[in-house]
């Protein structure tokens, strides 16, 4: 047993009804789609980027975000995306040893704001607190959780507004360089980086995406 | 009421020569004498008249009280001069406590560890106070021409009841201090006790609780300089060349060099114990800008060859002096486990033997063997290693974290070529010990380097040198074998039991004397990881396994374990198997018992695991009931109940603090404590890898009960701790179905 | 080396240190305020928790460029008079063994104070899980948080 899995409280904040949904429209537009995959993009506003049907690519869709999720799923990105209110730790991804709590705005709270330790860069030398101006965890009404779900419950997850911090495709796309995702290519003393490269993910982020964001079957 | 003779214990009675003004002697100036809290700052006398050694008292009547040994939390700053006062007799509320310096023409035992503080000067106090009691009165009487028998005291006051004539101690203070020293004196009998047994606050904690300097790593003298050490990264590693060329031109640096501690024609005593002797040293202006120096040192290391040195055989003062080695190479853990597996298998060296036991072996119905082991351990005291020195070509003055000033001065002597008592030596109050702090190596590192920068310096470990320098708890195998009868009886006992480098089987203790065929053996493997002693050596491991064992044997016989230890302690008490026993098996039992009434052992409750167990050490016997729930796969222990026999308990409130301490630190080392090696390096370095029980892992009752005892005073910092290591294993049993054989625990959930 | 303008317990200073230096080197070197500890250095034992701002910073890994012009107390400013209900419960509940980590403690309890006048056990575990006591004082430092509650609520 490790330790966090004491602590550990999986959330399925999955919600079966956007789940639905994505399949309903799914089932009327892509019948021609391999079954193997459903695709998890879909709603109005991202008309823009899907103008053209025919770059929907299932099979190189599903393929990208393979590789996306071995990022996602690695600690530098898993840590903050915790199933339970408390953050892990290390390349081993153990429950934070302090119990900081993730708080309503996903900064800690009472004597463990994450600010109190994490400054606003990486502080040097090893085992020291990583840094970012903007060190937080997902807020309480927004969980985001990475850790324990599947290739297939992230992606879908991901393309649901109301679980991806009500991100659009332009604002998903764009989140490939928000700051705090790039400490995960630059994560100070002694961390393992993510399986891929940052312009590798990024290529791997906006392939998945623009090819209809599908989610593999598991 | 017990007579005593005073002649036992002169140097106890030395009065320095008064000083003009009457000033205290204190060991600096920002360090006041610490005030009992919990009322108002005495009233400071005009002039303070020394009794001896320990007591000084005012003309006002403010008594000023030394405390001998050095406090690293267990409260002895408190509790011996509360000793001392019970036998002066005075009001608490009008005393204050001074740390004494290491003045061992002053004072005896100035040893905190073993748990041996208390105990080892118990009657020497007594009488220090009961003299200085006596002089008073003999001064009274001469004063008023009255006989000496006829005058008593009250808390302070001396009174004559005939002419009803009285004084204050005050008053007759100075003419106290002109008396000779009386020959024999009589000390309180326990019933008169008003003082001990009762509960004073730490008289240090208004200072701890404002944040005032008490520790040697808040001291700073003027042109004080900064340094630091760079120690191997392995052990059987050695400095083979620096390169400073970075460092030197850095901020703040001063100088960086090397040097060499316990030189080869020193014999090192006991707590010589060091892990490197030749190390590169950062000197600089300020602490920060050292720590980034040493960053930049580059350094080469290579393997050291087999390391001999002299040493005494035992902690013992003028023990024999042996030639000892360090093997040369790089231990890993993974080996350490192999070897030790290997020597359970092989005969050991023979401890004890009682009866046939080889033949009631063989003739057994039943074997039950197991096997425990307990991995190295840091003391991770939360004061780092530091110590203050000044060492000119005619002194020496030290202040640093000391546990046993007596048994380093020697050595500081041989190596600075100065005269013993050109060294002073003064005590700090340490952030935690442990037996760690019994190991003066920092004084002579600080005292080297100060000798060669010529300049005040204060050394400086950051936590990952001092986790890393070794002076570990050493680690332990220990294979027991029960042999049961046709009837489930037990009729033999065995115990093999071994460690790197040391040995720790106590083959006269519980349960030998119980049981007509026992046999104990011992052996150890020799290793270059340095090892020291850490709260109950040996004990807090053999307390683990043995009754992690007994707890076993129980459940194989069907009994209850309580019932099953106090059938055996039955059998000790009535008809004892051999004659060195070491314990007393009423004692045990009756600690067991209170134990059992206390916890309500007989009562079940709904996801409660409860474990038992007892262990004797430090002459004192403790038992411990953990109760453990499981929230999640994670254990927690929620309640304890400790049964302690330590005889007379100076200080109530502050032992059950000590208790509760002892439990928590032990119940975080039986989950959690280890330290792994791989090629010699320590893998572990701070706390973010090396897990230290945290509040939220804390229980959240504990329970402590004392015998109520006459007893003198017996050892109480680390009786409490042994035993619940095996409480916590026996529970989690209950909790998992698993029984845990190897430290830590946590370890076993991990993969289970 | 630059000038850096600190407030610290109400007291304006100025140290000439590199910028980049602890917040923690600079009040026990520099400035003599020896109260706050070194215990890990990279923020992991809370021995160091000082209050930037109100907040409890670890100051071993806060550089004192990031305190420049902003309130820092230490445990030595806590109170005028050595008074706040957290130094009186402590001494009351005789909580220190060694006694090295509970200006730490203290400075940590006294955020939750602020933030939870009234905290349960379980809120107390999770405010303090962050400071080590290797003593095992913290069955004291939960009593000791409730009876400081008490008497904070009196006062007011």
């Amino acid at each position: 047993m490790k330790s966090k899995t004491g602590q550990k409280e999986i959330r399925h904040s999955y919600k079966l009804t956007a789940a639905l949904s994505v399949l309903a429209i799914l089932m009327t537009l892509m019948v021609t789609i391999s079954a193997r995959s459903e695709s998890a993009a879909f709603g109005s506003k991202d008309k823009e980027v899907f103008a053209d049907q025919r770059k929907r690519d299932s099979v190189k869709s599903v393929e990208a975000f393979s590789k996306v999720y071995s990022v996602l799923i690695s600690p530098r990105c898993v840590n903050c995306h915790p199933a339970g209110d408390v953050p892990l730790q290390g390349d081993d991804s153990h429950l934070h040893a302090m119990l900081p709590q993730r708080g309503k705005e996903g900064k800690g709270m009472l004597t463990m704001k994450c600010a109190n330790c994490h400054q606003s860069e990486n502080t040097r030398g090893p085992h020291t607190p990583p840094g970012n101006p903007n060190w937080h965890l997902p807020p309480a009404d927004m969980k985001m959780v990475f850790e324990g779900k599947s290739a297939s419950e992230l992606a879908k997850q991901l393309m649901d507004p109301a679980q991806n911090g009500h991100k659009d495709m332009k604002a998903l796309i764009a989140h490939a360089d928000d700051a705090l995702v790039l400490w995960g290519w630059e994560p100070g003393d002694g961390r393992t980086l993510p399986p891929l490269s940052h312009k590798e993910f990024k290529e791997a982020w906006i392939t998945w995406l623009k090819n209809g964001a599908y989610a593999p079957e598991k | 009421m017990t007579l005593v003779k005073t002649t036992l214990n002169r140097r106890s009675f030395l009065r320095a020569a008064l000083l003009a003004g009457g000033g205290m002697v204190l060991s600096f100036s920002w360090m006041a004498g610490c005030k009992p809290s919990g009322r108002k700052a005495l009233e400071m006398p005009e002039e303070w008249f020394e009794l001896n050694s320990y007591i000084k008292i005012g003309e006002n009547g403010v008594i000023s009280l030394s405390s001998p040994n050095p406090e690293f939390g267990q409260n002895v700053k408190t509790s011996m001069p509360m000793i001392l006062a019970e036998e002066l007799d005075v009001d608490w509320d009008n005393v204050v406590v001074e740390q004494a310096d290491f003045l061992p023409d002053r004072f005896k035992n100035q040893f905190t560890g073993g748990s041996q503080a208390i105990r080892s000067n118990w009657t020497p106090l007594r009488t220090v106070g009961a003299t200085a009691r006596q002089m008073l009165i003999l001064a009274a009487a001469k004063h008023w021409n009255v006989p000496a028998t006829e005058i008593t005291t009250e808390p302070g006051i001396l009174l004559h009841k005939a002419s009803g004539k009285q004084a204050s101690y005050g008053e007759m203070a100075s003419a106290a201090s002109q008396i000779p020293i009386p020959e024999e004196v009589e000390l309180k009998k326990v019933s008169d006790f008003k003082i001990i047994g009762t509960s004073k606050k730490n008289v240090d904690v208004k200072n701890i609780v404002n944040g005032k300097p008490l520790f040697s790593l808040d001291y700073k003298t003027e042109g004080m300089l900064t340094a630091m050490i760079v120690h191997p990264p392995a052990f059987g590693m050695q400095l083979k060349s620096i390169d400073d060329s970075a460092a030197i031109t850095m901020p703040g640096i001063q100088s960086i060099f090397t040097i060499d501690t316990l030189t080869g024609d020193i014999d090192q005593n006991f707590f010589d114990a060091t892990s490197f002797t030749k190390m590169a040293v950062v000197v600089g202006n300020s602490t920060w800008e050292v720590m980034q120096a040493k960053k930049a040192l580059k350094i080469a290391w290579e393997e050291e060859p087999e390391r001999v040195f002299r040493r005494s055989a035992s902690w013992m003062q003028g023990s024999e002096i042996i030639k000892a080695t360090f093997p040369p190479g790089l231990e890993s853990t993974d080996d350490h486990l192999a070897k030790m597996a290997e020597f359970t298998k092989k005969p050991g060296q023979i401890l004890r033997r009682d009866g046939d036991p080889e033949g009631a072996f063989k003739k057994a119905s039943k074997i039950i063997e197991r096997t425990y082991t307990a991995p190295f351990l840091a003391h991770n005291t939360m004061e780092p290693v530091n110590c203050f020195a000044h060492v000119t070509a005619e002194k020496a003055e030290l202040y640093g974290p000391l546990q046993a000033p007596e048994y380093i001065n020697a050595t500081l002597s041989q190596r600075l070529g100065l005269p013993k008592d050109k060294i002073h030596i003064k005590l700090a109050r340490m952030g935690g010990g442990f037996g760690l702090r019994a190991y003066g190596h920092h004084l002579i590192e600080a005292a080297v380097i100060s000798q060669q920068v010529k300049a005040p310096v204060k050394l400086v470990y950051t936590r990952e040198d001092e986790m890393t320098a070794g002076l570990y708890r050493p680690a332990y195998s220990a294979t027991y074998r029960a042999a049961l009868d046709e009837n489930n009886q037990l009729i033999a006992f065995h115990v093999k039991g071994g460690g790197i480098p040391e040995m720790p089987v106590a083959p006269h203790r519980f349960p030998a004397g119980a049981i007509d065929n026992y046999l104990a053996e011992g052996w150890s493997i020799t290793s270059n990881i340095t090892t020291g002693i850490f709260r109950a050596p040996r004990s807090n491991f053999m307390a683990c396994a043995e009754q992690s064992f007994l707890d076993e044997l129980a459940a194989e016989m069907g009994k209850d374990p309580i019932d099953f230890r106090l059938e055996l302690l039955e059998r000790a008490k009535t008809a004892p198997v051999g004659e060195n026993n070491d314990y007393q098996a009423d004692r045990y039992a009756g600690v067991l018992r209170l134990a059992r009434d206390k916890s309500n052992w007989n009562e079940t409750k709904q996801g409660i695991h409860r474990g038992v167990s007892a262990y004797f050490c430090h002459n004192s016997y403790v038992a411990e009931v953990v109760d453990l729930v499981m929230k999640n796969g994670t254990p927690k222990v929620e309640k304890v109940v400790a049964a302690i026999d330590c005889g007379i308990v100076v200080n109530k409130d502050a032992a059950v603090n000590m208790a509760e301490g002892a439990i928590v630190d032990g119940i975080g080392n039986a989950l959690f404590g280890e330290m792994p090696f791989k090629d010699g390096a320590p893998q572990k370095n701070n706390f973010p890898s090396y897990r230290m029980i945290r509040a939220n892992e804390a229980p959240k009752e504990i329970d402590v009960h004392f015998v109520g005892s006459e007893t003198d005073p017996t050892g109480m910092g680390e009786p409490p701790f042994a035993p619940v290591f095996a409480a916590v294993a026996n529970a989690l049993y209950k909790a998992t179905g698993t029984r845990f054989y190897n430290q830590p625990f946590i370890n076993g959930l991990t993969t289970g | 080396m630059a000038t850096t303008k600190l407030k610290i317990n109400g007291k304006e200073h100025a140290v000439d240190v590199d910028p980049s230096t602890p917040l923690l080197w600079v009040l026990r070197d520099h400035l003599n305020l020896v109260g706050t500890k070194y215990g890990c250095g990279v923020a992991s034992c809370g021995a160091c928790v000082v209050h930037l701002e109100g907040e409890a910073v670890r100051s071993c890994v806060t550089k004192v460029s990031r305190a420049a012009g902003k309130e820092v107390v230490t445990i030595e400013g806590l109170s005028e008079n050595g008074d706040h209900p957290l130094q009186q419960a402590w001494e009351q509940v005789d909580v220190p063994q060694c006694g090295y980590c509970q200006s730490g403690q203290i400075m940590s309890a006294a955020v939750l104070l602020r933030e939870i006048p009234n905290p349960t056990d379980e809120e107390i575990d999770l405010a303090m899980t962050g400071n080590i006591c290797r003593c095992g004082t913290y069955l004291r430092i939960r009593k000791a948080i409730h009876l400081a509650a008490e008497i904070q609520n009196e006062i007011k």
